[in-house]
């Protein structure tokens, strides 16, 4: 249950700052997140990470639909990447990393207490 | 304590975690390299995911925007065409740029960058070498000309304010995540536009049509070759030439006197520079032509135009309308610049070929020994005037390059920046494109003109790069002027480089506008334009240029028996193949060949001269053209620009004529070669390689050659190649590998104006926009659109209007 209410904090938090915060507020998120709701230092990994990807997954997806994919295409190709779903996860990876290892951070720390 | 161990163990992994953290977020904040900053990028709020727009476009019903008036409107078509409404110029123009950067803004912020030589702020030290040397041609400094002169006229005046307004308020509207794709790629940011910037584009086209720096290599040649094969190699004006302005056309007398020339000895310096390195074939292809009702089937005119252009994504062009109370013009305008350069209006139409008569010569500069801030001329010593060039470079140091001038122009080469084939010693140019003009003040006329006085009214304002302009209107009036500022000069003038010392290598008074070559409803019922030599010999002034001629015997040969034409028989005419050149060389090459027995020549036997896409013979035949080309000239010829081997039309007329010149024979053979061996040789390379080629991508004509439309980046996911398209630069349809027909267009000026275009692009120049290459396939396959022509009236009715925008004032 904790799990699942971290996950969609970090998701619903992350959507709103986005707007008007850089790129990386996800992180900040996930850290704030776990501080104040901890749990177990893997799960709390997990939760950020899921939390982050969740939200860039989801945002990706509705812009690459509502393209039909042509962007996320070209850019796949200029990395070398076979395709959309390919282009999509490298995405998602880069948020859900920033995200898991911040809320692992986040964790560590507050158990130390 | 365990507990407490295990605490502070948790504390220190956790603080190490977070740096971890904060150093991968720092990482994927910072471009690396040619590498943009990946968290950045990749992020879908802002990032390149923002630019994966929505296939259905989303245009807001209201917008509030600084305008004169209180209100405009924008209706937008089904090809995503923009067709404007103001009460004025301020607006109208205002709007223009702010839609022109709505779709076009990286490419306007590149293509200027290009004029002025500041894209190495941008694209790093790969690009310092282009900038510099744009700086030297005195890019700026002749944009800053033309502004003043701009900034003169009242309505220019307001039409680039106006623009140049518009296109910031569209910049001021952005934030990282509206940015265009390219600049999230390269890692910088737009800056405001200016009305410089308007004027650089111009300035940018004009210096790529008038011209290379090639009296160098032709000073270089005619040091080398006799003056007598000179003349035959390079004539003057190439006998059977199909001028621009037909053959009789009777020119009124000249107000000027033709200078005599001064003696060679006096005016062209002894040249030895060789190193000259390998240039790119030049790039050429546009064409033009009106018929006369009498022509057609419709009884109304006609005008066709194709200018042939770099092939570019984001392309050249943009679609556009304009209505104002006094203007109601539809055709193609030039992001980064207001107006509409081609294109038609209620009451006329007009089309762009390239004059390519000479206006750009250069002057040996000898400075004064003893004091370098001088230079000779005429027995004086003058004093240099000298700009300092900031050229930014990103990741490196600035580097400051103190550009001299001198009453000819700026001093291009020197011992500081010295390129392959210039000269050993101080260069300047000169060049009409320095001088103050202001072709906006054309544009601006002829987008209102109403009949052939205004229009000829317009164009006399627009003085380079010299254009052949076309003319129709609904009256059935037809009109072509080779026109342009262009010099009273002596004989062979400006052919070669010439002695900045003396004064009689200057150039003298500029011939009245009013007397440039045109014709008006000729007798012949048509008028055409191919990039040709523009007069017959009586027209009294001396004058030389890049002239081509293949695809304008070509026009005139189907012009001159098409009767009743349509407008199908013009879009065929446009998209035509047929290749003169093989019609009149094939069968001399063939009859050497009599005796040989091979598949190859079997096909070639049976062609019928059409650069088919799929055609085979098409490209055996060009190849072995290329190969028999290359073995007569490159002996001869191996120090200078290809584009200064003698033309393929000459050549081809040689060959048809003399079997034996002494320029066949391969010099490094001991054997002396006539064209019977240059034309067995050449065929055995090209055997050679085609079998090679077979085995790889075949034989295929669209595949031999390879038709690219290129991104501005060169990024090859953004960009198309292998078009399966046919012709080349032999042909109407000149579609080589990187350089092609721009822009076509077909307008029949009847009660109704009927027009048809396509470009190959889209208008949005967003590569994740579904706009971005919308029309490519169309324009491959040689169709058109049908152009969305509005009356001008408050209210539309279209049913092809998909949005509809009401501007009001803010």
């Amino acid at each position: 249950m904790k799990f699942l209410i971290s996950v969609v904090a970090i998701s619903i938090l992350s959507y709103w700052l986005g707007f008007f915060l850089p790129w990386w507020i996800p992180a900040a998120v996930a850290f704030l997140v776990t501080f104040f709701l901890p749990q177990k230092s893997g799960v709390s990994f997990l939760s950020g990470f899921v939390g982050v990807g969740l939200y860039w997954l989801v945002y990706a997806l509705v812009r690459d639909v509502s393209n039909e994919h042509i962007l996320s295409g070209r850019m796949a190709a200029i990395f070398g990447l076979p395709g959309t779903a390919s282009f999509i996860a490298v995405t998602v990876l880069v948020g859900s990393l920033i995200g898991g290892f911040s809320a692992w951070g986040a964790a560590l720390i507050r158990l130390s207490r | 304590m365990k507990q407490q161990k295990s605490g502070t163990g948790r504390l220190i992994g956790g603080v190490v975690v977070l740096i971890a953290t904060s150093v991968l977020v720092y990482i994927l904040d910072k471009p690396m390299g040619d590498l943009p900053a990946i968290g950045r990028l990749l992020d879908p709020v802002s990032g390149c995911w923002a630019n994966a727009e929505p296939v259905d476009p989303y245009f807001s019903k209201q917008l509030k925007l600084p305008l004169t008036a209180t209100s405009a409107t924008v209706w937008w078509d089904n090809r995503m065409v923009p067709h404007i409404q103001a009460a004025n110029d301020n607006d109208i123009y205002f709007l223009q740029g702010y839609i022109h950067a709505k779709h076009r803004l990286w490419q306007m912020d590149m293509q200027t960058r290009a004029a002025a030589g500041r894209v190495s702020e941008v694209a790093g030290p790969s690009a310092f070498d282009f900038d510099r040397k744009q700086r030297r041609k005195g890019m700026v400094y002749a944009a800053e000309n033309s502004l003043r002169a701009a900034e003169a006229d009242e309505h220019t005046s307001t039409m680039i304010h106006a623009y140049t307004a518009g296109v910031n308020a569209w910049i001021a509207s952005l934030s990282y995540a509206d940015y265009p794709l390219e600049y999230k790629l390269m890692g910088f940011s737009p800056e405001p536009w200016t009305n410089l910037k308007c004027v650089l584009l111009l300035k940018y086209m004009a210096d790529d049509l008038t011209g290379k720096t090639d009296d160098i290599a032709y000073s270089y040649l005619r040091s080398v070759i006799p003056a007598k094969d000179f003349e035959l190699l390079y004539p003057d004006k190439i006998p059977g030439a199909a001028p621009v302005i037909p053959a009789g056309t009777v020119y009124p007398a000249a107000s000027l006197t033709q200078p005599l020339a001064p003696p060679d000895s006096l005016v062209f310096p002894q040249y030895e520079s060789t190193d000259f390195g390998e240039l790119r074939e030049q790039g050429k292809g546009s064409n033009n032509w009106a018929l006369s009702g009498s022509r057609t089937a419709s009884g109304a005119a006609i005008l066709c135009n194709d200018p042939h252009l770099a092939l570019n994504l984001p392309s050249l062009w943009y679609e556009v309308q304009l209505q104002t109370p006094d203007m109601n013009v539809y055709g193609a305008s030039l992001p980064g610049a207001p107006g509409v350069v081609i294109g038609f209006n209620d009451s006329i139409s007009w089309g762009l070929t390239n004059n390519y008569r000479d206006v750009k010569d250069y002057y040996q500069i000898k400075p004064v020994e003893e004091d370098k801030t001088k230079y000779w001329f005429s027995g004086d010593k003058l004093a240099f005037g000298s700009r300092v060039e900031e050229i930014r470079v990103k990741g490196k140091p600035t580097f400051y390059d103190t550009v001299l001038y001198t009453l000819h122009g700026p001093v291009m080469y020197d011992e500081k920046f010295n390129e392959k084939g210039s000269l050993r010693g101080m260069l300047a140019m000169c060049w009409t494109g320095h001088r103050g003009s202001n072709e906006q003040l054309a544009v601006y006329k002829l987008n209102r003109a109403k009949n052939y006085d205004e229009f000829v009214n317009g164009i006399l304002h627009f003085e380079c790069p010299g254009q052949n302009m076309i003319y129709a209107d609904r009256l059935g009036n037809i009109a072509l002027w080779g026109q342009g500022q262009f010099v009273n000069k002596w004989k062979e003038q400006g052919r070669f480089i010439m002695n900045g010392w003396d004064s009689a290598a200057l150039w003298q008074e500029m011939i009245p506008m009013l007397e440039n070559p045109h014709a008006f409803n000729p007798q012949q019922g048509y008028l055409a334009s191919a990039n040709q030599l523009v007069t017959d010999s009586t027209y009294p002034y001396w004058y030389n240029g890049n002239y081509t001629e293949l695809r304008a015997w070509r026009i005139n040969e189907v012009l001159d028996t098409l009767q009743g034409a349509s407008i199908e028989d013009m879009f065929a005419l446009q998209n035509d193949e047929y290749s003169v050149l093989a019609s009149k060389t094939l069968p001399l090459m063939l009859s050497y060949c009599t005796s040989i027995n091979h598949p190859y020549l079997d096909t070639l036997r049976s062609w019928n001269y059409i650069l088919y896409k799929h055609s085979t013979a098409a490209t055996i035949y060009q190849l072995w053209w290329r190969n028999l080309y290359s073995d007569i000239w490159k002996d001869e010829f191996s120090k200078v620009p290809d584009y200064t081997i003698p033309l393929q039309e000459r050549t081809m007329q040689l060959i048809l004529t003399d079997t034996a010149l002494k320029y066949y024979d391969n010099r490094r053979t001991a054997k002396i070669e006539v064209l019977r061996d240059m034309v067995l040789r050449s065929y055995q390379e090209t055997v050679d390689s085609l079998d090679k080629q077979q085995k790889t991508i075949g034989l295929e004509w669209y595949k031999a050659k390879s038709t690219s439309v290129t991104h501005l980046t060169k990024l090859a996911p953004f960009s198309y190649k292998d078009l399966a398209t046919g012709g080349w630069g032999n042909t109407v349809n000149a579609m080589k590998p990187n350089h092609g027909p721009s822009w076509r267009m077909v307008v029949q000026m009847g009660k109704e104006i009927e027009a048809y275009g396509v470009y190959p692009g889209g208008q949005s120049g967003n590569p994740g926009s579904p706009n971005y290459a919308t029309y490519l396939q169309h324009w491959v396959d040689g169709k058109y659109y049908r152009l969305l022509f509005l009356p001008n009236s408050p209210t539309q009715t279209s049913i092809q209007i998909t949005h509809t925008q009401t501007v009001s004032k803010n």
